[in-house]
């Protein structure tokens, strides 16, 4: 609907276009058949309320209660028994900013939002790309590939960390091959732990990306391919043409769960490193740093501001990532484009 | 239009709520025809010490036969956490582990205990000494039943220090610095660190400041939280000049306590490390992770050695008393059972079960382990017993202390800057 911009800029037909050409995949874009007829008021306003009102009850007692919740107790130096009375207005926030336990916790997190997005967007786009091909054992691979994802945080972090340990069988094969100067502490030594972490995440993880763009590649109609064969592009040039430029939207809603989940991260750090050493180890996270500051210190007012912090910049990356990334393919649905807006309705 | 809209699902809202809250009603401990129900919560996840929870509260039912237990074993590491959500969020367990120290202080600050002066039997008051009580005392008044004496020191293995050409343990730190060289020698870690768990790393630095503080200065310190005498200073540049010489197990950082055979517990139990450093619970442990799941038959204890020039007195011990409480809300048969596992035959089959030390002193007659021995003799002969530090503190500055602990051991921080973060945990509680 709103893709004449993106049709001038890439001289290619929008994907939800094309799919109604082609007839395959029925991506509903244009209104489908007349509008239904208005109902009487009453009738309608039940009906949203019964559609409506479990999804926003749950919505608000678990999402918006609570942060409204852990705002207020952040204003408050309170050990969790009792009601909170000792009001200290904006102290616990001076000391998070301040505490260089939290700058280095921020910091992390920033190197593992990049480090997933560098190391597991390419790998993902090059296994997508093969997957996309017909070949034996398509289906085997993708199993494999997706295995990771489906396994439970807990599993995963307790397999890497007997792994990895000192003693463990990756540093037991190496000896035994003859590797010995490739032992290291994988866990443990500062330097490297943080990259211990991100090899995990990306082992763990890039199977979901590869899905996703499996799924956003199969969008593609296969004449886009014939068609520029015919021309003479070569394989690379067809990906490099067509396939990658369609992927687009996937792509960026992929980063944009990346971000939220990097932003948040904690199971991994949690299982792998425990409830104290994760700061020591280097591979702390806002989220490691609540809990460690919060709940295991008793500090449960300082550690609801914490939360209230992780909050407000996963809100802010997100909003911006919406506003400026986003926009263009989410448009209408959570931007609010006026142009289509004032259409539909 | 818009706003009778909004009023409708503000309508729909305020429904769910009214449901939600109905929903919410507490769990009761007793009811109506004369039954009584209650929840133990304990931290032991071993074969025998499981067993030991069972078959008590079987003995106890089968005596009152109104009264059923429902026994769940939590993970040491998961106890603390839990058990503050359980008793802030007001569904407590009846019975719990209680450490003692400042976190009984805040529950009973909160009056989440349940007050037994009065309902200590006087068989049982016989039979246990008053100075255990007195770790479970805050403001005059018995809020737990200690049920073992668990004081700290070195467990090792008497044939690893024998190969490694060891006749005495140490008595000095200079003696303990030799040793390890000797172990060293020998290929096995001398000492086996649980890291991950932070507090066994710090009762290494507890241990150094019970050699260099006096005990007053301590006291003083656990009600001022500010560690500004010089000897906590010392006792951090100790153990920061002990670690240099690497005694502890490679790669201790991620070394948990107790879970697994990699645990620290399980490198001594497996030969792999020759001691650790621990509370009196440890034989029970490594029994647990040792190939057969036996005790291991060449453990020995010796105190923790002295440090020349320290304030502290020599022979000072430091340990917990293990208690059991019970909550606020519970039924009145809550204190009859903790009466009845501070009894004899209880606390006989406690020290069988967990190969430590019961508080009961006719029970602990029947204690034949050497090691055990010089466990209780040590603690009997001690000038000066103090609790666990952590606990001592408080939860707050415990816990900043236990992770600064961890930090310098890890090469990420000097003796100077363990005591600022010990100082800058009192802003955030």
């Amino acid at each position: 609907m709103s893709n004449t911009r993106e049709n001038t800029s890439t001289g290619i037909l929008p994907t939800s276009e094309l799919a109604q050409h082609g007839g395959s995949g029925a991506v509903a874009s244009l209104p489908s058949g007349p509008r239904r007829r208005r109902r009487t008021g009453w009738a309608m306003r039940l009906e949203i309320a019964l559609l409506a009102g479990p999804a926003a009850l749950v919505f608000i007692a678990f999402v918006i209660f609570p942060v409204v919740i852990a705002a207020y107790y952040g204003f408050f130096r309170w050990q969790g028994y009792g009601p909170a009375t000792d009001f200290i207005g904006l102290q616990n926030y001076i000391t998070i900013l301040e505490d260089s336990a939290f700058q280095q916790a921020l910091w992390h997190n920033f190197l593992i939002v990049i480090g997933s997005l560098v190391l597991q967007g390419p790998v993902a786009i090059l296994l997508a790309l093969l997957l996309n091909r017909k070949m034996r054992g398509q289906s085997l691979i993708r199993v494999l590939i997706f295995v990771p994802y489906v396994i439970a945080e807990v599993v995963v972090g307790t397999g890497w960390s007997l792994m990895l340990a000192t003693n463990g069988a990756l540093n037991g094969m190496l000896k035994n091959l003859g590797l010995d100067f490739l032992v290291h502490d994988w866990l443990s030594d500062p330097n490297i732990a943080i990259w211990t972490l991100l090899a995990i995440l990306t082992w763990k993880y890039v199977g979901f990306a590869v899905i996703l763009f499996l799924a956003g590649l199969q969008g593609i109609p296969e004449e886009l391919y014939e068609a520029a064969a015919l021309d003479g592009a070569s394989y690379w040039q067809i990906q490099r043409r067509i396939a990658l430029p369609l992927l687009g939207p996937t792509l960026r809603i992929w980063a944009f769960l990346s971000i939220i989940g990097a932003l948040q991260l904690f199971d991994l750090v949690y299982i792998i490193w425990g409830q104290y050493v994760a700061s020591t180890a280097g591979t702390s996270t806002m989220a490691t740093y609540m809990v460690a500051n919060g709940r295991n210190a008793g500090n449960f007012g300082y550690g609801n501001a914490v939360a209230v912090v992780i909050f407000l910049i996963s809100l802010i990356v997100a909003l911006f990532y919406q506003r400026f990334v986003l926009r263009r393919d989410t448009a209408g649905a959570i931007t609010g484009d006026r142009r289509t807006g004032r259409k539909n309705r | 239009m818009k706003g009778t809209k909004l009023l409708t699902g503000a309508a729909v809202v305020m429904a769910g709520a009214l449901a939600l809250t109905g929903c919410s009603g507490g769990s009761d401990s007793s009811s109506s025809n004369g039954k009584v129900s209650m929840t133990l919560w304990q931290n032991s996840t071993t074969g025998p010490g499981q067993e030991f929870w069972k078959n008590a509260v079987a003995a106890f039912e089968k005596a009152n036969p109104n009264v059923s237990i429902k026994v769940q074993s939590i993970q040491n590491e998961d106890l603390d956490g839990k058990l503050q959500t359980a008793l802030n969020s007001g569904d407590a367990p009846d019975i719990f582990l209680q450490r003692g120290g400042g976190k009984m202080a805040a529950m009973v600050n909160a009056g989440q205990l349940m007050d037994i002066t009065g309902k200590v039997s006087s068989e049982t008051k016989k039979n246990i000494s008053e100075g255990s009580f007195k770790a479970e005392t805050y403001q005059d008044k018995v809020w737990a039943m200690p049920i073992a004496v668990l004081p700290g020191g070195l467990f090792y293995s008497q044939d690893l220090f024998k190969a490694a050409g060891i006749t005495d343990a140490p008595k000095t730190i200079d003696d303990l610095n030799s040793d390890v060289t000797k172990l060293k020698a020998t290929g096995v870690s001398p000492i086996a660190l649980g890291a991950k768990d932070a507090w066994p790393a710090a009762h290494w630095f507890y241990w150094f400041a019970l050699r260099e503080c006096a005990g007053s200065t301590m006291e003083k310190t656990a009600d001022s939280k500010s560690f500004s005498d010089g000897c906590w200073l010392k006792a951090a540049e100790d153990l920061q000049k002990f670690s240099e010489t690497k005694p502890f197990n490679d790669g201790f950082l991620t070394t948990s306590a107790q879970q697994g055979a990699g645990s620290s517990a399980g490198l001594v139990a497996n030969h792999q490390a020759a001691m650790e450093l621990m509370g009196a619970w440890d034989p029970g442990v490594i029994a647990s992770l040792t190939p057969d799941q036996k005790p291991l038959p060449d453990l020995g204890f010796y105190p923790f050695p002295e440090v020349s020039g320290g304030k502290g007195e020599p022979g000072s011990i430091m340990g917990g008393v293990d208690g059991y409480s019970c909550s606020v809300k519970a039924p009145k048969e809550c204190a009859d059972f903790l009466n009845f596992i501070a009894g004899t035959d209880q606390q006989e089959a406690y020290y069988k079960a967990f190969n430590a030390p019961p508080v009961n002193a006719e029970a602990q007659k029947v204690v034949t382990e050497p090691y055990l021995k010089d466990v209780l003799k040590a603690y009997n002969a001690a000038p000066y017993v103090s609790q666990w530090l952590d606990t001592v503190l408080g939860q707050n500055v415990g816990n900043a202390l236990n992770v600064a602990v961890v930090d310098m051991l890890a090469g990420k921080s000097d003796p100077k800057q363990l005591i600022q973060a010990a100082n800058d945990a009192a802003k955030k509680g």
